[in-house]
């Protein structure tokens, strides 16, 4: 198991190699590229050849990508345009923001989405199957950033409840401060991702139980509870999982607009701001930091597969 | 049968199901008035900030927003930007994504294997993640917002266009047609492709839903189409700073794009649900029960 941990880190090097010198040359091709954004816009030709001679930016792309690279390995993404602060350390600032989200909202997902899948799972087109499936068809079709903005109206701008624009506060500083400031974030990706959980779930779950060994069970008079909760469970898991390791990606992209509905401080925020200011270290260390997030999600995805089913062998 | 009577029997059929149906009509409606919008008495950008941010009533039905324009009139010339963006970034992503896989499905050999890994690369980053990078070079425009969304679509095409070369490539009619001396490129856009339309359209309309909801995530998050030019994201962005003062600014271009996203979707999934059953009945038909 360890090994195959292992290896499979080491595959993910050359898709990071390839990918980091992919963005590299998408940002380096921009017109006027990065020497507009260091000089500003009213510079004189003096002044963009001195800004290029200083930061080396004649040189082929490929060695500024190599000089690039050498530096990002010993942990150095190189300086904010803006800010002047290290991209690495304006990262790590934002990353427990978004973590914490991240993990809310997941929490959030699993309540909503395990229940709501198995409740429709189990008479499969009944009402209430319909219902359950119109509300994770909602929960997937309705725009996250709209989510959000419905939750601001009914708990921040009319209960007075929750504050619309929410902070960072760490969870074990101040609890009950954190939950305030992260009940609506969490709730609008949550909610979206249960949408996500709760019909691929109940797919899963139906397909599952037509098979011979849950008719034996029911069969041999084992209560139907056991079935479904144990047999059928455990089975339809896996194919459930390998869905949600896809979904990721949809799980990121909604984080980075929850976080902009919330003007919550994480990770896809920073990315925002750094496109629009056209900070280009900075967007390198953001998408690329997401895309290991990213790869890591998918690697422990499918390392929770051998602990749910211990016919698969990882060699 | 012809393609177009086919097609006519597949819309009857769909117009029996109710979400469908309701579905067609909504998107007919907003369709029209986007086409039509020059004939309204409607105007998209004429300021007047005496009447900003009236909440809706019989002169301005949705209401006005921070400059006084009538936002229903916004809504339905964002209509336009909206299904402008999607059409174009669907036909962008089926230009490329069904060549590549019908290239890759039909050869199966190394042109396969390079052409199938840089669609993983494509599917390994979170769309949105893309498109805004691609933004963040080609600079912020409508264009640059139709090319982002557009790339991020390619692989859906490529997988199924490459699924269904490799399902009718030994079939007997493409070796008849080969025997005829029908050269690969004959076969794969002539032969083929025709008979491998039907998930590709349905995958167009899925696409679709999937592209207008982008290009508003996009504008919403201020990267997508500049303004002035009225855009659905845009303008919740723009409602959401004004939710105290006029609640109805960001709630009802909401509905509106949520609508249009919901009935892509239904129809997508109603005609995947209607060719899978012709499809089982096909295979009945002919194999005598076998599969």
């Amino acid at each position: 198991m360890t090994a195959y941990v292992l290896r499979r880190l080491v595959q993910m090097l050359p898709v990071l190699l390839l990918a980091s010198f992919a963005i590299f040359a998408m940002l380096y091709a921009v017109p006027g590229g990065p020497v507009a954004v260091i000089v500003g816009e009213n510079a004189s030709q003096e002044e963009i050849a001195a800004a290029i001679q200083r930061h080396g930016l004649d040189r082929p792309m490929v060695v500024q990508y190599l000089d690039w690279l050498g530096r990002a390995l010993t942990g150095d993404f190189g300086l904010s345009l803006h800010s002047r602060q290290p991209v690495l350390q304006l990262i790590g600032e934002r990353l427990p923001a978004t973590a914490q989200l991240a993990l809310a909202a997941i929490f959030i997902a699993l309540v909503l989405g395990i229940p709501v899948a198995i409740a429709s799972a189990v008479k499969p087109n009944s009402w209430l199957d319909r219902v359950l499936s119109g509300w994770s068809a909602l929960a997937l079709g309705v725009p996250t950033f709209w989510v959000g903005i419905l939750l601001i109206l009914v708990f921040a701008v009319e209960l007075r409840w929750l504050p619309s624009a929410s902070r960072h506060v760490p969870f074990w500083e101040a609890p009950l401060d954190a939950l305030r400031s992260l009940a609506l974030p969490a709730l609008t990706l949550g909610v979206y991702v249960s949408g996500i959980l709760a019909r691929f779930l109940r797919a899963s779950l139906i397909g599952e139980s037509r098979s011979d060994y849950v008719r034996t069970a029911r069969a041999k008079g084992v209560p139907e509870s056991r079935v479904v909760g144990l047999h059928i469970m455990r089975n339809a898991l896996l194919p459930f999982v390998t869905i949600v390791g896809l979904m990721m990606a949809n799980f990121i992209g909604g984080a980075v607009v929850t976080e902009a509905v919330f003007t919550y401080p994480g990770l896809g925020r920073l990315l925002i701001q750094a496109i629009s200011t056209r900070d280009y270290p900075l967007i390198q260390g953001c998408i690329l930091v997401i895309l290991v997030a990213y790869m890591l999600i998918n690697l422990s995805v499918d390392v929770l597969y051998a602990w749910i089913d211990p016919r698969i062998e990882y060699r | 049968m012809t393609g177009l009577a086919a097609a006519g029997r597949l819309l009857r059929r769909l117009l029996t199901r109710r979400g469908a149906a309701l579905s067609l009509a909504f998107l007919v409606l907003v369709a029209c008035t986007a086409l039509f919008a020059g004939f309204l008495p409607l105007d998209p950008l004429r300021q007047s900030i005496a009447d900003s941010l009236k909440p809706p009533s019989l002169e301005n039905w949705f209401g006005t927003d921070e400059l006084g324009r009538d936002i229903l009139a916004r809504v339905v010339y964002g209509a336009r930007t909206s299904l402008a963006t999607a059409f174009g970034a669907v036909f962008i992503a089926a230009l490329v994504g069904v060549p590549v896989g019908l290239v890759a499905g039909f050869y199966g050999d190394w042109r396969d294997s390079v052409l199938m890994r840089c669609i993983d690369v494509l599917l390994a980053l979170p769309n949105i993640l893309f498109a805004m990078a691609l933004i963040a070079v080609l600079g912020r425009s409508q264009g640059a917002a139709l090319v982002a969304v557009g790339v991020a679509g390619i692989p859906s095409f490529a997988r199924i266009a490459r699924a269904q070369v490799m399902a009718l490539r030994p079939l007997d009619f493409v070796t008849a047609v080969r025997g005829f001396g029908g050269g690969p490129g004959y076969i794969m856009f002539r032969t083929i492709l025709p008979n491998a339309l039907s998930p590709l359209v349905v995958q167009a309309i899925v696409l679709a839903s999937i592209a207008i909801l982008l290009e508003a995530a996009l504008s919403f998050l201020g990267v997508g189409v500049p303004p002035p030019t009225p855009s659905w994201g845009e303008m919740l962005r723009t409602g959401k700073s004004y939710l105290y003062e006029a609640p109805t600014y960001a709630v009802l271009p909401g509905i509106v794009l949520t609508l249009t996203i919901l009935s892509f979707d239904t129809i997508g999934r109603a005609l995947t649900a209607l060719i899978d059953r012709d499809e089982t009945d096909a295979v009945r038909e002919t194999a005598g029960g076998r599969r």
